[in-house]
């Protein structure tokens, strides 16, 4: 093979140079001018992929584009993110750049290292009317928005409340007519249904996953009445947040109401599991597990209901503490303060948290609206009825630049247990210097919020 | 070394001439006093020494096309030297996600970020696992990249289908090798299976101190054919005269490798080596895949501490002096490396 | 037969005549049969039993990978119908194939200039340039992410030339960082090549670069493929700089699919049928690409080292 002549690298040269400017073409050009009318613009949105389905969300955004355009005579381009990692690496890319897309659909528990950053648009009172104002959203939704009612970055446009899903069956034939309110009760009722013989587990946890479990520790110590930070103080090593560690470890260790495989299980794997019909219940789970339950083995025999909103070791809600039937989980919509698009940002947030607009996303994707009027409306439909009652009882984790991090000191715990776990005993000595290295580092991040 | 032989004999007489021949590898030329066997040594095996180190009579000096060097060496300017001066400065900033958005602005705080780094961080743990977790792998790959690049020198009918094979796990991208394996490793999964079904119960894979060995086992697993590839290549230089040769006299097949093929695997062998715990010290997919994050104490490696801390935590300062710290442990022993294995005294090689 | 043999190759050769080719098999044989049987079936195993999961994998339900099955229930080819709409794999595939086979080729050239310039002239900085060039790579990629991408986007607000998101910033980046071993590559093989014909060439007057793209890169095949087959799965397999710098039109096939691999918070069951699917058609290519250059690859070696 001698074809080392010049013109034939020449050429191959040349190949390389046009292949690489074919249709490579820059990526936003959310530029210029700033009138309502927005023939000629692009706005840049960025979303997450629903990853259940691919192809309604395909078929969602051009539908959902052409009825931009249609409104405002503006191009509507969605990019897309997959992971909580690649969000945030796409939130501080943009940052650090001042450029990239105009509005992004935000994780919840997110919206806070957003506001952290300062480079999001604080909604002022004329904005929130041009998306047809603070009422029109369902109140527990925004909890997340911002700080204080005054600094609001994050417009709700979907919930995700967490739920936990159980076998109906299973507790039939067992003789429990309703799902538990309490932990305490839940661990009973995990322990009847519980035949490790048959390989019949009472609840499927996740305890290898790797967002679930600080969720656990969160909602427990907040029924317990400990929000975990107080202003500029971490309590992680406030006695209730040892008790939600023991609780959760313990449905495994003592109680023994779980499959033990499940110390390396992902949500994934432990819904896979109870979607086998092997567990009573399965918790922390939301909406998008309705498509795989359909279609399993269990598809007729499973339901929703609340989490137990009861502290463990207390029997019934003490008057005035937290219910926390979930975190509050969904998307926000911020809008970046360096798009040229502002208006433009506006009205698109005003067309996708309209009713309608909010039901048809429902009945697509299956997450809840934000819409309070939509969220009203959907009480009746099938598994709904936990669905929407977590939606309303959320409450926000608290709002400080520091959480992410505080929820991955809380999830450390967990997972530097786990050999322990497998073993089959959390020894006490361990968890009280794992739980006091997170109450450090979680004081020391809050110790550098600005 | 109680053997003689010809084409090692040769190799430590040279290398034992240029040591003599003072410490400035490029100065001078170093007199080979054994020309004949090996004299036509080509090709990759000629990467870090050369028996015939004679400097041949070069082309003037004005006539040198220094300017081929210009492209890459602006690329390596911008992508990688510049980057690296703009890391390093902003390892001396206060730079977080409060701060970010005008980075340029961030207070400037001296070297407070690597006594953070050095003090409250796991950063030599972390160090520690990646240079042994690297090391180890290397190690237990070379061999079976040898072995293999020996077995399929010879043609044989579907010789191209097997080398393809070999080379599966090197082109499959590293995020689908870590979900492959954590797949298999699971609690329940199939490698679990097989164990319990064995009788025997090795306890998890995925967390606790097994990480550590089922990160090497991945590891190994994905970069043996990079070793190789290279032993591959470099087998294909040794001359056929040389096959000849100790065919004719009868060589058992374990002492001619010994003797004979294996001193020619050395240059590409070392490279293979360096390359190969360079791009393992700096993995960070398949850890950050097979274990997740935070990632357990025992595979709580380097490049996945530094990415914790700046795109979980936002410390970008922090992170950056990490891996500026890390960057100086991993480069002192390279340089050392370098020096000893006489990478760059190899003068023009070839036959004269 | 003992280990004190003392071989005088060089002596011996001038005896033999050219062997015939099955002969020269017989002559180059370094195992004995039974060797090369037992190291490439036990090889083969550790490489395929992963593969023949993933094969499995790929036409096995979802629901039955995650439960640990290695026998799917149901064979069902549907996964590799749906990954083209789902994962959004063809453009992604080609994406890979133009930056990667762009850096692949750009790598190669440039790589032997360099490598010629490093082989074959004496001058100031020399050897610090070629340890440098190894040295290089021990800078960890996590670190540069950040500023490479601050300067890149820099590059747009300052000088008005887009680079994030577009093909070009890929393709440098890669290309960036696959010179240094492309041009080790080339450093190695080019010290093997006689240098008589490049004299002679200099004695009638060519130039440098005539003799480095007349005389040179004939020769030089087999280390400009090795080095380009590096590059490009360099720019093939990278994720980590990849879903930073892209936007959907120009995202690669890796990033493709870990878009897809990864699940999103409190979602169903991945599809890991897609997912292993999708994994094997993003291998064909380098597959495909590997079986063509082989005989190039290894024959040309052969060629280079011998003539």
């Amino acid at each position: 093979m001698r074809f080392g002549t010049k013109a034939r690298l020449a050429a191959i040269a040349t190949a390389a140079v046009f292949a690489l400017s074919a249709c490579g073409s820059g990526s936003s050009s959310s530029s210029s001018g700033g009138a309502v009318n927005g023939a000629g613009k692009t706005l840049d949105v960025l979303v997450g992929v629903n990853t259940a389905y691919p192809e309604q969300q395909k078929q969602w955004m051009s539908d959902t584009a052409a009825k931009f355009k249609q409104q405002t005579g503006a191009t509507l381009k969605f990019e897309t993110f997959t992971s909580a990692n690649e969000e945030l690496t796409r939130i501080q890319t943009s940052v650090v750049s001042g450029q990239g897309p105009d509005v992004y659909a935000l994780g919840t528990t997110f919206t806070p290292t957003a506001y952290s950053t300062g480079a999001f648009k604080v909604l002022t009172d004329s904005d929130w009317n041009k998306i047809g104002g603070k009422d029109r959203f369902n109140q527990a939704a925004l909890g997340i928005s911002g700080p204080d009612s005054s600094h609001l970055i994050g417009v709700p446009f979907a919930s995700r409340p967490f739920v936990m899903a159980y076998n109906k069956t299973m507790l039939k034939a067992a003789g429990i007519d309703k799902p538990a309110t309490t932990w305490d009760g839940l661990v009973d009722q995990a322990k009847k249904m519980t035949d490790p013989a048959k390989g019949q587990y009472g609840m499927a946890i996740a305890y290898k996953d790797n967002f679930d479990p600080w969720k656990y520790i969160w909602g427990m110590s907040v029924q317990a009445g400990n929000p975990l930070v107080d202003g500029k103080t971490a309590k992680l090593d406030d006695p209730t947040v040892k008790t939600a560690y023991s609780t959760y470890f313990g449905w495994l260790t003592k109680d023994k109401v779980v499959n033990p495989a499940s110390v390396g299980w992902s949500n994934s794997q432990a819904l896979a599991d109870f979607a086998s019909g092997k567990d009573a219940y399965f918790l922390m789970t939301s909406s998008g597990s309705i498509p795989t339950l359909d279609k399993s083995p269990i598809k007729d025999q499973w339901d929703y209901a609340l989490m137990p909103t009861v502290a463990p070791g207390q029997t019934s809600d003490k008057a005035g503490s937290n219910q926390a039937a979930s975190i509050l989980s969904g998307d926000n919509l911020v809008v970046a303060s360096y798009s040229k698009n502002q208006d433009l940002a506006l009205a698109y947030i005003n067309l996708v948290t309209s009713k309608d607009e909010q039901l048809n996303y429902q009945k697509i994707f299956g997450d809840l609206p934000a819409n309070a009027d939509a969220l009203a409306s959907l009480d009746s439909a099938p598994h709904m009825a936990a669905l929407t009652q977590a939606a309303k009882e959320s409450k926000a984790t608290p709002f400080t630049g520091a959480w992410s991090d505080i929820q991955l000191d809380l999830l450390n715990v967990v997972v530097q247990s786990i050999p322990d776990l497998s073993s089959g005993n959390v020894s006490d000595s361990a968890l009280n210097s794992r739980i006091s290295d997170a109450q450090n580092k979680a004081q020391q991040s809050l110790n550098r919020v600005k | 070394m109680t053997t003689s032989n010809s084409a090692s004999g040769t190799r430590h007489a040279a290398r034992a001439a240029r040591r003599a021949s003072g410490p400035a590898p490029a100065v001078g030329p170093t007199n080979d006093p054994d020309e004949s066997p090996t004299r036509s040594v080509p090709a990759i095996s000629e990467g870090f020494e050369t028996p015939a180190g004679k400097r041949g009579r070069g082309p003037s000096e004005r006539n040198r096309p220094l300017w081929m060097l210009i492209p890459g060496g602006v690329l390596m300017i911008i992508v990688i030297i510049v980057p690296l001066l703009l890391g390093i400065y902003m390892s001396l900033l206060d730079l977080d996600q409060y701060t970010l958005r005008q980075w340029i602005e961030a207070p400037f705080i001296g070297i407070a970020n690597y006594i953070e780094a050095v003090t409250q961080t796991n950063l030599f743990h972390g160090v520690w696992l990646s240079v042994s977790y690297s090391f180890i792998a290397t190690v237990i790959a070379m061999p079976i990249g040898i072995a293999a690049a020996v077995a399929t020198q010879n043609a044989f009918k579907g010789r191209a289908v097997v080398r393809s094979v070999f080379l599966i796990p090197y082109i499959l991208p590293s995020f689908v090798v870590a979900t492959v394996w954590r797949t298999m490793f699971q609690p329940g999964g199939i490698i679990d299976k097989s164990f319990h079904s064995l009788g025997a119960d090795p306890g998890l894979f995925l967390n606790g101190p097994n990480t550590y060995w089922t990160l090497i086992f991945v590891q190994i697993w994905a970069s043996w054919p990079f070793i190789y590839l290279l032993a591959l290549a470099g087998l294909q230089a040794v001359d056929h005269e040389v096959h000849e040769a100790s065919a004719l006299d009868g060589a058992l097949w374990w002492t001619k490798l010994r003797y004979v093929i294996f001193p020619y695997l050395k240059g590409p062998i070392s490279l293979a080596f360096i390359i190969g715990m360079l791009n393992h010290i700096n993995n960070f997919t398949l850890p950050f895949v097979l274990f997740g994050i935070p990632a357990p104490h025992d595979v709580e490696l380097l490049p996945v501490l530094t990415y914790v801390t700046s795109f979980q935590s936002f410390r970008f300062g922090l992170s950056a002096a990490m891996a500026v710290v890390s960057l100086i442990l991993i480069a002192i022993p390279l340089f050392i490396y370098l020096r000893v294995v006489k990478l760059d005294e190899a003068e023009q090689g070839g036959r004269k | 037969m003992t280990s004190t043999l003392a071989t005088r190759p060089g002596a011996s050769a001038v005896a033999v005549d050219r062997p015939g080719s099955r002969q020269q098999s017989q002559v180059t044989r370094l195992l004995p049969n039974w060797l090369i049987v037992v190291v490439i079936g036990v090889l083969a195993l550790f490489v395929l039993a992963p593969v023949v999961y993933i094969v499995l994998a790929s036409l096995n339900s979802d629901i039955s990978v995650a439960r640990g099955d290695f026998w799917p229930a149901v064979f069902t080819p549907d996964n590799y119908a749906n990954i083209w709409t789902n994962v959004g794999l063809a453009n992604g595939l080609m994406n890979s194939i133009i930056v990667a086979g762009a850096t692949a080729i750009v790598s190669a050239a440039l790589s032997i200039g360099t490598a010629y310039v490093l082989v074959r002239y004496q001058f100031f900085g020399r050897l610090t340039i070629m340890r440098a060039l190894l040295a290089l790579q021990s800078v960890p990629g996590t670190l540069l992410v950040l500023p490479v991408f601050v300067l890149f986007s820099s590059s747009a607000t300052y000088l008005g030339l887009q680079v994030i998101g577009t093909r070009w910033g890929l393709f440098i980046t890669y290309l960036t960082f696959a010179l240094p071993f492309s041009t080790w590559v080339m450093v190695t093989y080019l010290r093997g090549l006689p240098k008589e014909l490049e004299e002679a060439a200099r004695i009638d007057g060519a130039t440098s670069f005539g003799i480095l793209t007349k005389i040179i890169l004939p020769l030089s095949w087999p280390g400009i493929i090795v080095s380009g087959i590096f590059a490009f799965l360099l720019g093939w397999n990278d994720v980590l700089f990849a879903s930073v710098m892209t936007n959907p039109t120009s995202q690669t096939a890796a990033v493709a699919l870990q878009i897809f691999a990864t699940s999103t918070e409190g979602g169903a069951i991945p599809y890991y049928g897609q997912m292993m699917a999708s994994a094997l058609v993003c291998a064909a290519p380098v597959v495909f690409l590997y079986l063509f250059f082989q005989k190039y690859l290894v024959g040309g070696l052969t060629a280079g080292g011998v003539k």
